[in-house]
């Protein structure tokens, strides 16, 4: 009998355990945070209009160069703090990379309202019904997204992004890729 | 006026957007079905064929248009672990350290069933003392009645004789 | 002012508490008799103080007193004014305060209950409580504050979480669901000291029982009452989304279920002890590990608070019960000898100890299930999902499983049984059994696991309502009574058996509605323009319009919509978005249409103000309601069967099983 009492300790000790490692192991991690699996796979392609002249723009013709691709919505309270820090980065580094705002679940009228006056070193594309979204993985906004000359998703800031965060990103982008793998269309 | 007021109003909220038509009802349920395995990345927990979010809709749309393009359910799963991983399955592949989950529940089950039939055969079953049935109450008795060992309705009885 | 009186009044409750906890384990193992009075005191002490701060916290609430810091997170003086009063629990720092208010009740009514008692006797309980009492103190006191001094005082705060003003059922969920929770600490008390001293009489167990029905019945109502709440209120078209919270209130429900039915062996056979009070052990660990869940801001859940700096105490906590139970039962648990033992295969007891091997395979698959995620992230660092999908898959076998126990175990006699009664017993159950689903068939149903479940509720409905009435026969037979009064004769005669049978009732219908809500919805999705209508099952379904209206606390958009059912009468149906002031995304509410025997749902998905037009989201879900109908089935069995009996075994009688028809009218006896 005690040996049995013995035994079942243990076992159930020993489960005890674990379970408070694990849940210990949960502090300090975001519960909500999505996985990001598009890093170091091609940018999926896409064909957007533009918010001011309605043009459209293909993801085929702004390769060469790095591109970062800024997610937003005006009714998006964070996206209000970042998109200062967005257009700052473009004027200064529009030269060596193409800064894009697509709009996320919004109307034009209100993307137009937040936009305001058409800015040619950072234009916004509109994305009909959220479809170019999903195929990027979008999560929620404001997020930043951050592709290479060639085309490859180096990184992605799933957050309001600050100057800092910004020219670290942009330096990164000008260091050459690892090995390419496909992305399922 | 009122739809002025009303649109000024809701600039500050997230337009809802419909989803595409439905497909034909076969390929419909394949939709619906596969939206039910796939999670919401921006919603807690719901799949996106549960979620209300306008987003998920949008999820819904490309399940849908994936669907229609021919494409297999693995393809299609296929197409969300790539950008979200693992995370987006609701129900974990069987397959590596995700075993534990799948086969843990049944090894319980079996361990404690063999435990059970172990300890019910070892002990020799002792009834309690069954008080005899009397003959008069077991002619009036009809089949689905308590058996005869019942003790409690035997004692229901011996107070109502009392 | 306010501040200062909350916090000397948790700190009060402090230190009653703690001087209360050592006073009664000190004093219940060294067996002073004269410590009863003191403990009791300590009791008084900590419940004044608990109760006060609350009510403290509440005027602060009603006053608008932005100075508190609690009040600075939720109040607002836009928001009515029962969900000011409401918010005394819609966040952290107010729930765990309440959370301490409802301990003191319960302990305070355990010790009133046992006052009378030889004194030794429920020192150790009182002191285990009271040490959870502590604990509970110490964080309203430490980490998670509420009366904090906000300065410079803000003049207005944001108000509660929009969501939780929404309905109702807001109001009446969460204080359910405290009140099934903290209850546990009283049969936790109560196991641990009786492992102490390693023996559990009878007395005993008729207090663990009951102290156990009470939280059990508040957990069902708060269980049952949130699945209505998501289905009512969340417009996902669902009552259960197996999210961690909704998981972790299910879990101690499970393990006190299982609980209640292996008390009766213990009483009746004595065997079955380490069972009996490991599960009773289980369901308050798995209450502070549920609360965990739901406070600590470690699991992804419709549910969670923001993390704070709880997780981490409480987590220590955890793992301290944990150990102290682990211990307890490893070195003490082989004390609680059996001393009967099993019938035979087929017996009743053997259907309860299966009982209680599917009831905790069940526990443990949801656990398993709820915490696998982080598993897989702390040792591999992959981020995995386990949501409904699994759930689904390992709950509904073992859920039919049960269900089918059901029907066996209240066949089957104690003790032996010959395959004669066997037979006997279960045939017309069986029969009615099969016989519903050649019914469902014929009527066109398919799907196996539902006909399944229709059939086993068949079987078990019959097997329960047997055994309900038919003590009444005899009666009715053998005496000549009328049926009422061989009704409630037979039914007061025995109470804990009449009020269980009325709970499985309850369960079948559960199992009924869950099965039909889950196995033949009709649904689709539909945009329309005014006038314009769709059809669903049997519905017409007709858009008129589009309306908008202001609240104080928030704006909505409703679709107005006119429904024609099967048999051509109208209903009025107005689903709607709301538009909170602090979240960007509308709530919608959806609108429902009862019927008998289905429920016809309807959600606004999209609007176009322009067009104008409208998308919806349409629903038939069969049965669904009987849910939330069980509910006085639930509440009157389980009141029925704890109702204290005219003749009640004093606690402090002798603690061994007296020899049968001796001191005990056999009425009692079940």
């Amino acid at each position: 009998m005690r040996r049995r009492g013995i035994w079942i300790g243990l076992s159930l000790a020993a489960l005890t355990a674990v379970l408070l490692f694990v849940l210990a192991k949960g502090f300090g991690r975001d519960p909500h945070e999505v996985p990001f699996q598009l890093r170091g796979k091609p940018a999926p392609d896409f064909t957007l209009k533009r918010l001011d002249t309605g043009a459209p723009v293909k993801l085929s013709d702004l390769k060469g160069k790095p591109l970062v691709l800024n997610f937003w919505a005006s009714w998006c309270g964070p996206c209000k703090v970042e998109h200062p820090v967005v257009t700052m980065a473009a004027r200064r580094f529009g030269h060596e990379v193409q800064f894009y705002g697509v709009v996320f679940e919004d109307s034009e009228e209100n993307a137009r309202a937040f936009a305001g006056p058409p800015d040619p070193t950072f234009p916004q594309l509109l994305d009909e019904r959220s479809r170019m979204a999903v195929d990027y993985g979008v999560t929620g906004v404001p997020e930043t997204y951050f592709i290479d000359a060639q085309g490859i998703i180096r990184d992605k800031v799933a957050f309001p992004i600050d100057p800092r965060t910004m020219m670290e990103k942009l330096a990164a982008l000008r260091q050459p890729a690892g090995p390419v793998s496909e992305v399922v269309r | 006026m009122k739809a002025l007021v009303l649109g000024l109003v809701l600039a500050a909220y997230a337009p809802q957007q419909a989803g595409s038509t439905p497909l034909d009802p076969q390929r419909e349920a394949r939709v619906q079905a596969l939206g039910k395995q796939l999670r919401c990345p921006m919603c807690q927990g719901l799949s996106i064929a549960d979620s209300n979010a306008s987003a998920a809709r949008a999820q819904m749309d490309k399940v849908r248009e994936l669907v229609a393009a021919g494409r297999t359910d693995e393809q299609i799963r296929g197409y969300f672990t790539s950008r979200y991983g693992e995370w987006a399955l609701l129900e974990p592949e069987a397959s590596g350290m995700n075993l534990l989950v799948w086969f843990l529940p049944l090894l319980l089950l079996m361990g404690g069933g063999y435990a059970i039939a172990r300890t019910v055969r070892r002990r020799p079953a002792s009834a309690l003392p069954a008080p005899a049935p009397e003959p008069e109450a077991e002619k009036a008795r009809e089949p689905g009645q308590a058996p005869p060992d019942d003790p409690w309705l035997e004692a229901v009885r011996a107070e109502l004789r009392r | 002012m306010i501040s200062t009186l909350g916090t000397a009044l948790v700190l009060g409750g402090l230190l009653a508490a703690a001087f209360g906890a050592v006073v009664g384990i000190e004093g219940g193992l060294r067996h002073r008799p004269g410590a009863l009075r003191i403990v009791l005191a300590a009791v008084t002490a900590f419940l004044v103080c608990m109760v006060g701060a609350n009510l403290t916290m509440i005027y602060a609430l009603v006053t608008h007193d932005f100075s508190v810091h609690y009040v600075s997170l939720v109040g607002s003086r836009a928001t009515p004014l029962v969900y000011t009063v409401v918010s005394l629990w819609s966040a952290l720092e107010g729930s765990i305060l309440f959370w301490g208010a409802i301990l003191a009740v319960y302990v305070f009514g355990f010790a009133r209950a046992h006052r009378h008692d030889p004194p030794t006797n429920p020192l150790l309980a009182l002191g285990t409580m009271l040490a959870v009492g502590v604990f509970f103190s110490f964080l309203i006191a430490g980490p998670a504050n509420p009366f904090g001094r906000v300065s410079p005082v803000p003049p207005d705060g944001p108000g509660p979480n929009p969501l939780l003003q929404n309905h109702v059922l807001m109001v009446v969920h969460p204080p359910m669901l405290y009140l099934g929770y903290v209850g546990m600490v009283v049969p936790f008390g109560i196991a641990v000291a009786a492992l102490v001293r390693g023996q559990l009489g009878d007395a005993w167990m008729a207090s663990l029982r009951r102290w156990t029905l009470i939280p059990w019945t508040f957990l069902s109502v708060g269980i049952v009452l949130g699945a209505w709440w998501a289905y009512a209120v969340l417009g996902w078209g669902g009552y259960w989304a197996w999210d961690p919270v909704e998981n972790a209130s299910f879990l101690p429900w499970l393990t006190a279920t299982a609980f209640l039915h292996s008390a009766m062996v213990q009483e009746r056979r004595h065997t079955l002890k380490l069972w009996t009070v490991s599960l009773s052990l289980a369901s308050f660990l798995l209450t502070i590990l549920g609360t965990f869940m739901t406070r600590s801001g470690v699991f992804n859940s419709v549910h969670s608070f923001t993390q704070s700096e709880i997780g981490p105490t409480f987590l220590v906590f955890l793992g301290a019960v944990l150990v102290v139970s682990i211990l307890l039962i490893a070195v003490r648990g082989p004390l609680l000898v059996p001393e009967g033992s099993l019938g035979g295969v087929a017996s009743r007891e053997t259907s309860i100890l299966l009982n209680n091997l599917l009831f905790a395979a069940l526990t443990f698959t949801v656990l398993l299930g709820t915490v696998f995620p982080l598993v897989r992230e702390a040792f591999s660092g992959v981020r995995i999902s386990v949501g409904g999908p699994y759930f689904n898959r390992m709950a509904v076998p073992l859920g039919i499983a049960i269900l089918f126990l059901m029907g066996v175990g209240p066949s089957l006699p104690w003790g032996r049984a010959s395959a004669e009664t066997v037979k006997r017993q279960f045939l017309v159950p069986a029969g009615v059994g099969a016989a519903v689903v050649l019914v469902c068939l014929a009527a066109g149903l398919r799907g196996g696991l539902a006909l399944l479940t229709f059939g086993l509720a068949g079987f078990a409905g019959t097997v329960t309502l047997r055994e309900m009435f038919l003590p009444v026969r005899v009666r009715m037979r053998e005496q000549g009574e009328p049926l009422p009064r061989a009704v409630f004769r037979s039914a007061t005669r025995a109470r804990r058996r009449f009020g269980g049978y009325v709970v499985h009732l309850g369960v079948v219908m559960v199992f009924l509605a869950v099965a039909a809500s889950q196995s033949y919805v009709v649904h689709t999705t539909a945009t329309l323009k005014p006038g314009e209508r769709f059809q669903l099952g049997s519905y017409t379904v007709q858009l008129a319009g589009l309306r908008n209206g202001v609240d104080p606390h928030r704006r909505w958009i409703a679709a107005d919509i006119q429904v024609t059912d099967g048999r051509g009468r109208q209903h009025a149906l107005a689903p709607r978005m709301n538009f909170y002031e602090r979240s960007t995304d509308p709530i919608g509410s959806p609108a429902i249409r009862s019927a008998a025997f289905e429920d016809l749902y309807l959600t606004l998905l999209a609007f176009d103000q322009a067009t104008p037009s409208a998308s919806f989201n349409a629903w038939i879900f069969p049965m669904v309601g009987w849910i939330w109908w069980s509910l006085p089935l639930f509440v009157f069995g389980a009141l029925f069967a704890a109702w204290p009996e005219r003749r009640r075994v004093r606690a402090g009688a002798p603690e061994r099983l007296p020899a049968p028809n001796e001191a005990r009218s056999p009425g009692a006896v079940a």
